[in-house]
């Protein structure tokens, strides 16, 4: 349950940040998606049920607080949780390999979808610019931010289900 | 051995139920937008107060950081600025006078309103759009200080976008370099009508385009500043969006497109003023 919260927490932190922070850093050639890095995370360590609810919850924080159509981001983010979570058999350690691999894949397609939903629709039909333009930088900087937020991602994840499975345990010794 | 079955299963249940509650939330969005509003206006309340007070920490702290100069400095700067009072109300006095002038001689020629007689509200942008696709901010004012969907939002300089979404504490602004921002505009000396569109693929190089111009006696050349039209139905009349950078005749030999550069600010957009009138309420009156 705790542990729960804090993945709120989390998203909720995560996407206070990048719509103030990270929108004023000129540096970075495009903003990370901090919101799919945190989806995937949870995704890749928890399994399926828990990656898509992270990501259900970050796309609809999008979706209320920013525009568009609701629901649309909400679908996007759950997919890519889903997607990450089916990974989630092959999980050994903190190694970063396979989350970066799954955080660049799901970043484009994610950002491939609604380069089709709202701008091939619109008649801009560039691919390849938007592609440079757009995709390609944010699915960098995503990963370079997934190198430094996984473990610590892992860890407070790892720790919380220390404690959590610490409680079950005094909870049967005592019943 | 089941129990992993029934684990798998669970996962792929759940996601059964939760796309159907997106392509729920969509199809509701959809059929009834006027429901979705007051959510987002709630929603507001969770995130705009922090998104705040990070903006006020960081402007603190910057002040802080200057805080730190030389009194030496400051007292140098003190004696320079004092003089400079002196010129300067001695110049604003000959101003004044022109201003009267100015307002004697706008009377005589009926100049239309420009936008200093607009009523506007200044307000912070808190937050951007978390993506790199749009390009939208949310700032600090919302139904409460009587910000409606629609109003224009200037900045300095020059006409920065609209206000499309707007909840109790907050307003969500579609800037004018927006891939989705479409103006009705017009030459400002030929009054001639265009159309102004963001452009994604050029807003690195700081530029939006503008086209289906008639311009068939050259008028329009770099450097002619292009306004927006009285023919708009959401952008009040004569407010600056920017200036011809480059200009072309199309393949159909009627009109002429190109790129203008916008005369506000977009890369670091503090404040802003939104103008608290709408153009359809004006026209109403009248």
């Amino acid at each position: 349950m705790k542990r729960k919260l804090v993945i709120v927490l989390m998203a909720w932190l995560l996407f206070l940040l990048q719509s103030t922070v990270f929108g004023r850093m000129e540096f970075l050639a495009a903003k990370p998606n901090l919101m799919l890095i945190l989806t995937v995370a949870i995704g890749f360590m928890q399994g399926k049920s828990e990656g898509l609810l992270t990501g259900f919850l970050c796309g609809l924080m999008i979706d209320l607080f920013y525009g568009g159509l609701l629901g649309f981001n909400a679908l996007l983010y759950l997919l890519a949780g889903y997607f990450s979570g089916r990974f989630s058999q092959i999980y050994f350690d903190e190694d970063v390999k396979i989350p970066l691999i799954l955080t660049a894949l799901t970043d484009i397609a994610l950002n491939f979808v609604v380069y089709v939903a709202a701008f091939l629709l619109r008649g801009r039909v560039s691919f390849f610019g938007y592609f440079r333009g757009v995709i390609l930088p944010e699915a960098v900087s995503t990963m370079l931010f997934t190198i430094i937020l996984y473990r610590l991602f892992y860890k407070i994840n790892h720790s919380l289900l220390e404690k959590e499975k610490k409680g079950k345990q005094s909870l049967w010794i005592k019943g | 051995m089941k129990k992993k079955l029934d684990l798998k299963d669970r996962g792929r249940h759940l996601l059964v139920i939760m796309v159907i509650v997106c392509i729920g939330l969509m199809l509701g969005a959809l059929t009834a937008p006027q429901m979705v509003a007051p959510v987002r206006s709630a929603a507001g309340y969770v995130v705009t107060p922090f998104q705040n007070g990070i903006n006020s920490v960081g402007s603190w702290l910057a002040k802080q950081l200057s805080g730190f100069r030389d009194v030496k400095k400051l007292n140098e700067e003190n004696e320079t600025l004092k003089k400079e009072i002196d010129e300067l109300s001695q110049k604003n006095n000959e101003l004044v006078q022109n201003q009267s002038e100015l307002a004697r001689l706008e009377e005589l020629y009926q100049i239309d309103k420009k936008y200093s007689s607009y009523p506007k509200l200044a307000a912070e942008v808190i937050s951007k759009e978390p993506g790199n696709w749009y390009n939208r901010f949310v700032v600090n004012r919302g139904t409460k200080d009587g910000i409606k969907v629609d109003m224009n939002v200037l900045g300095q300089g020059g006409l920065v976008g609209i206000v499309t979404n707007v909840g109790e504490n907050w307003a969500e602004v579609r800037a004018i370099i927006d891939d989705e921002s479409n103006i009705s505009a017009m030459a400002a000396n030929t009054s001639e009508p265009c159309v102004v569109t963001g452009n994604l693929l050029l807003m690195d190089s700081g530029k939006i385009d503008f086209g289906g111009l008639k311009d068939s006696d050259n008028q329009v050349t770099e450097g002619t500043s292009i306004v927006t039209s009285n023919i708009s139905d959401k952008y009040l009349t004569g407010l600056l969006i920017g200036y011809v950078s480059e200009i072309s005749l199309d393949s159909n030999n009627l009109t002429k497109s190109g790129t203008l550069i916008p005369a506000a600010n977009f890369r670091n957009l503090r404040e802003v003023l939104i103008i608290t009138e709408l153009k359809a309420t004006k026209e109403d009156e009248s």
